[in-house]
């Protein structure tokens, strides 16, 4: 054996589920090699499915040298974002519905399903007033059958989950739903948002428990007998248990991934991360080896949430970003996602044959509907669709091979594209779109050439003649186009601020001015230039042509780690395993409140009772951090090493949070 | 770490109680590994990891002569399972009333307000699943752990024999009508009272039992 090849590698897997791709790279953790890759297109009526094809399609000689598969996935920021998460009811004691209803915060609250009765404690830990037990008992046997899962939260549950815990022990007693409880889950005081994050996190147990079950059997049936992590939305991870009890922690995580994976093959520990994606674009900050996370909770649509995550800027701008025309019949890019015209023909040579000729037309204006192509994704699942229905017939059409929507049209004897319906085909992914993308001009130019560049060629010279403009012209403007979205959105994400609209007939924003005469001088005498004092790391296939012209403008460097098309997957593995355990010292009053007698210590265990600030504090620190190196210890850190965050709330009320962090422990 | 191998025993487990205490597969009946997991889908190990928690249960026997076969329910078996279930349902309700907790009553209470709310609709498994809950209810306000557990037990055998009795719906209102009253008495916490309650509870039960199945 030759020392080029040690007896004994530590393999891990890492899988990414983005918005377009599933990612998965078999890495050497330690000398940062990705052995192998592979991609797989997500699978969004089930993630399951394209994470156990990439699982069963990458390249792994002895499944036993893997030691740890991780997971990234978008599953819970999307179920939210698109309200497909399970039926919830909501329980809260000891809010005020008055309050509530007028400032309309049930629609904050994550469900429709939502009930308020009486208790909850005092920022001092007593009881406000007595648990309305009888009535919660009696909503959920009237709601158990029409929902999924429970939610409770009681006002001011982290200083004494009491309520909490005893509407906990009697509903299990009459139901068995699962429950969710909010002091579990926060120690923050915002009820509002407690409330939220137990809701939301009550609707996604089931789907992510399910899911990690099939990711399991994905590995049973290749072998791989490892533990099996999932990445936290700041980047961190934590074991599947973990996560199938608090899938909410999962928001964000794929950005929170990308960051990492940055860091990790850059070995840059500050730097600015933009991910590149088929769908969207993602920006992140790394300082000092960690994801920057928002100072006040997660947010996902409309909801408020109390669960750390990345402080992350996302816009609907990739590789296989829609190129057309618009109502305005200016060419625009996005915000669809198609699957590019290169890969198409790529996979369905036919497509290539029913456009070519269409060059040999002379110059004059051809219908851009043949350049959008629809297909056949999967077969409808039985019953979905009426016989006969038009989407039936859109269906069975495509079943003949893909087909462009001038063609579809006639077919189907409509007049014009917007008459075909059938929107929830593509919204249940039965059927896809393909067009014009970036990733098509990536494939003329030659910085990526997977598929089929002819018919990149083509359907780019179709596109430029409707506009009347040669293709080397439109390049330069498509990436300039780029170039000003990314450089906006990485301005807002660093400063908080927006470009104002642009007012044609009278522009006198100076704000504006300085940003175009920055990315491109026009001005005589004035030069203006921005610096980004930290690089950007540059991630995803079209990270180089996105980016290069995107690092001159901020007069900063790019750094394209290796393997940074695939590094959103890398970025899975990276991360340290993290568990942490919080605390809450807060005054005890005596009987007539007019004075301090002590001090209680709130953990996860339960409540103790001290004389002294001192002594609480001190007790408060010491079990924190036991109980936060022991979990860490547990979900498979090696050596954690812990850090205390104090923070104190005000009216003599300290919250005392550790974090264990430390190495996957890879035996 | 999520157990696969857990996941499919206790599915299996699930599907083939249902089928023992439904009557799908009849008392003393002997029992088709390979067609129970043609079936339901599951591995061999989890099925056979099922039928020991099942032999747990009472609800299976396994036994070298006679292989795997769904428990029977002759005479015999009644007798000795009536014997263990009078004294000690007759105890359990002594000590709930001697120490039931707020929360263990406005649980029992819950239970009894469901029950008046849905008897109308004469749901029989709804019925059922309410009696079970209300028995647990009361094993928990008992406060003795081997208390629950030594009836947790025996409530599989006897649910089957309520489909055994083939289950007329005014029967089992008879039976769930007893409940209030023993929740009165355990508010009033007047053990006695329980006691003779429960006690005149499982009497009739087995009376009714015995008298469908012609023992008497």
């Amino acid at each position: 054996m030759t020392a080029s090849q040690p007896a004994t590698r530590t393999l891990v897997l890492g899988i990414d589920t983005g918005g377009t791709y599933t990612d998965g790279v078999l890495l050497d953790y330690h000398t940062r090699e990705v052995i192998a890759s592979c991609k797989s297109l997500t699978t969004r009526h089930d993630y399951a499915e394209g994470i156990g094809r990439v699982i069963e399609g990458i390249q792994i000689d002895n499944p036993a040298e893997v030691k740890m598969v991780s997971i990234s996935t978008t599953l819970a920021t999307n179920a939210i974002a698109e309200g497909k998460g399970a039926r919830v009811a909501l329980i809260l004691i000891g809010y005020d519905k008055e309050l509530a209803e007028a400032f309309q915060l049930h629609q904050r609250f994550g469900t429709t399903q939502y009930a308020f009765f009486a208790g909850g404690h005092t920022l001092f830990g007593e009881e406000k007033e007595p648990l309305d037990l009888q009535g919660i008992l009696d909503y959920v046997h009237r709601v158990k059958d029409s929902v999924d899962a429970l939610a409770v939260s009681a006002y001011f549950s982290p200083m004494n989950p009491e309520h909490e815990l005893r509407a906990f022990e009697a509903i299990s007693r009459i139901c068995d739903l699962p429950i969710v409880l909010g002091h579990q889950l926060s120690t923050k005081l915002g009820s509002v948002e407690r409330a939220t994050t137990a809701a939301l996190n009550a609707s996604l147990l089931g789907m992510l428990r399910d899911f990690v079950i099939a990711v399991r059997r994905a590995m049973e049936a290749r072998h791989i007998h490892a533990p099996l992590m999932v990445v936290r939305g700041d980047g961190t991870l934590m074991s599947e248990e973990f996560a199938a009890r608090t899938p909410v922690e999962t928001i964000h995580s794929g950005p929170a991934a990308s960051a990492m994976g940055g860091r990790f093959l850059s070995r840059v520990d500050t730097a600015l991360v933009v991910d590149v994606g088929g769908t969207t674009t993602d920006i992140a900050l790394i300082e000092d080896g960690r994801v920057r996370v928002s100072e006040e909770g997660a947010t996902v649509g409309n909801y408020k949430t109390c669960v750390q995550a990345a402080n992350i800027l996302s816009i609907a701008l990739g590789g296989d970003s829609h190129i057309h025309i618009g109502r305005d019949q200016k060419w625009t890019i996005g915000p669809a996602r198609v699957v590019p015209l290169a890969y198409l023909a790529h996979q369905h040579p036919a497509v290539k044959r029913r456009i070519a000729p269409l060059l040999q037309k002379g110059w004059g204006q051809i219908d851009l509907d043949q350049l959008e192509f629809w297909f056949l994704q999967r077969e409808p699942p039985p019953g979905m669709l009426e016989k006969g229905s038009r989407e039936a017939e859109v269906v069975a059409l495509l079943r003949e091979g893909p087909m462009c929507v001038t063609d579809i049209v006639r077919r189907l004897k409509l007049l014009h594209a917007g008459q075909i319906g059938a929107a929830e085909l593509w919204r249940q992914e039965i059927i896809g779109r393909a067009g014009l993308t970036p990733t098509d001009f990536m494939h003329l130019d030659g910085i990526y050439r997977a598929w089929d560049a002819e018919m990149s060629e083509i359907a780019a010279a179709l596109f430029c003649r409707n506009l009347g403009l040669d293709v080397k012209t439109f390049r330069d403007l498509l990436w300039q186009r780029v170039d000003e979205i990314i450089t906006e959105v990485i301005l807002s994400f660093l400063t908080g601020k927006k470009l104002a609209a642009p007012d044609p007939l009278h522009d006198v924003d100076m704000g504006r001015w300085f940003f175009h005469n920055s990315l491109q001088a026009a001005h005589p005498h004035l030069e203006t230039t921005i610096r980004l004092k930290v690089p950007i790391i540059g991630i995803g296939a079209p990270a180089k042509i996105f980016l290069e012209r995107v690092a001159d403008i901020f007069h900063t460097e790019l750094i394209l780690p290796p393997y940074y098309w695939v590094a959103n997957a890398v970025g899975a593995v990276a991360g340290s395993v993290m568990v942490s355990e919080e605390a809450l010292v807060y005054a005890r009053l005596s009987e007539d409140q007019s004075e301090v007698v002590g001090y209680y210590v709130q953990t996860s265990e339960g409540r103790t009772y001290y004389e002294s600030l001192e002594e609480a504090l001190g007790y408060a620190r010491q079990r924190v951090r036991t109980l936060a190196w022991e979990g860490a210890v547990r979900a498979g850190a090696h050596s954690p090493q812990v850090t205390l965050e104090e923070v104190e709330d005000g009216l003599d009320t300290y919250r005392i949070r550790a974090r264990a962090m430390g190495t996957p422990r890879l035996a | 770490m999520v157990e696969l191998e857990r996941i499919d025993t206790q599915k299996a487990y699930n599907l083939i109680k249902e089928k023992i205490i439904t009557l799908q597969l009849k008392p003393g009946a002997p029992i088709d590994e390979d067609a129970l997991c043609a079936e339901t889908g599951l591995t061999p190990t989890a099925v056979r990891e099922a039928l020991k928690w099942l032999a747990h249960d009472h609800l299976v026997d396994i036994t070298p002569r006679h292989g795997i076969r769904v428990a029977e329910a002759n005479p015999a078996e009644l007798r000795e399972l009536f014997e263990m279930r009078l004294p000690l349902e007759t105890l359990c309700a002594r000590m709930a009333a001697e120490r039931a907790t707020a929360d263990d009553i406005v649980v029992m209470d819950a239970l009894v307000r469901e029950y008046e709310r849905v008897k109308g609709a004469g749901n029989v498994d709804t019925l059922l699943d309410l009696d079970h809950r209300f028995h647990g209810a009361l094993a928990d306000a008992a406060h003795n752990r081997y208390m629950r557990e030594t009836l947790e037990r025996f409530f599989g055998l006897s649910e089957r024999l309520w489909y055994l009795a083939s289950p007329q719906i005014d029967w089992v209102l008879r039976a769930l009508d007893r409940h209030a009253e023993l929740v009165q008495a355990i508010k009033a916490r007047d053990a006695e009272r329980a006691a003779d309650l429960m006690h005149q509870h499982v009497l009739d039960f087995q009376a009714l039992v015995e008298r469908a199945l012609g023992l008497v």
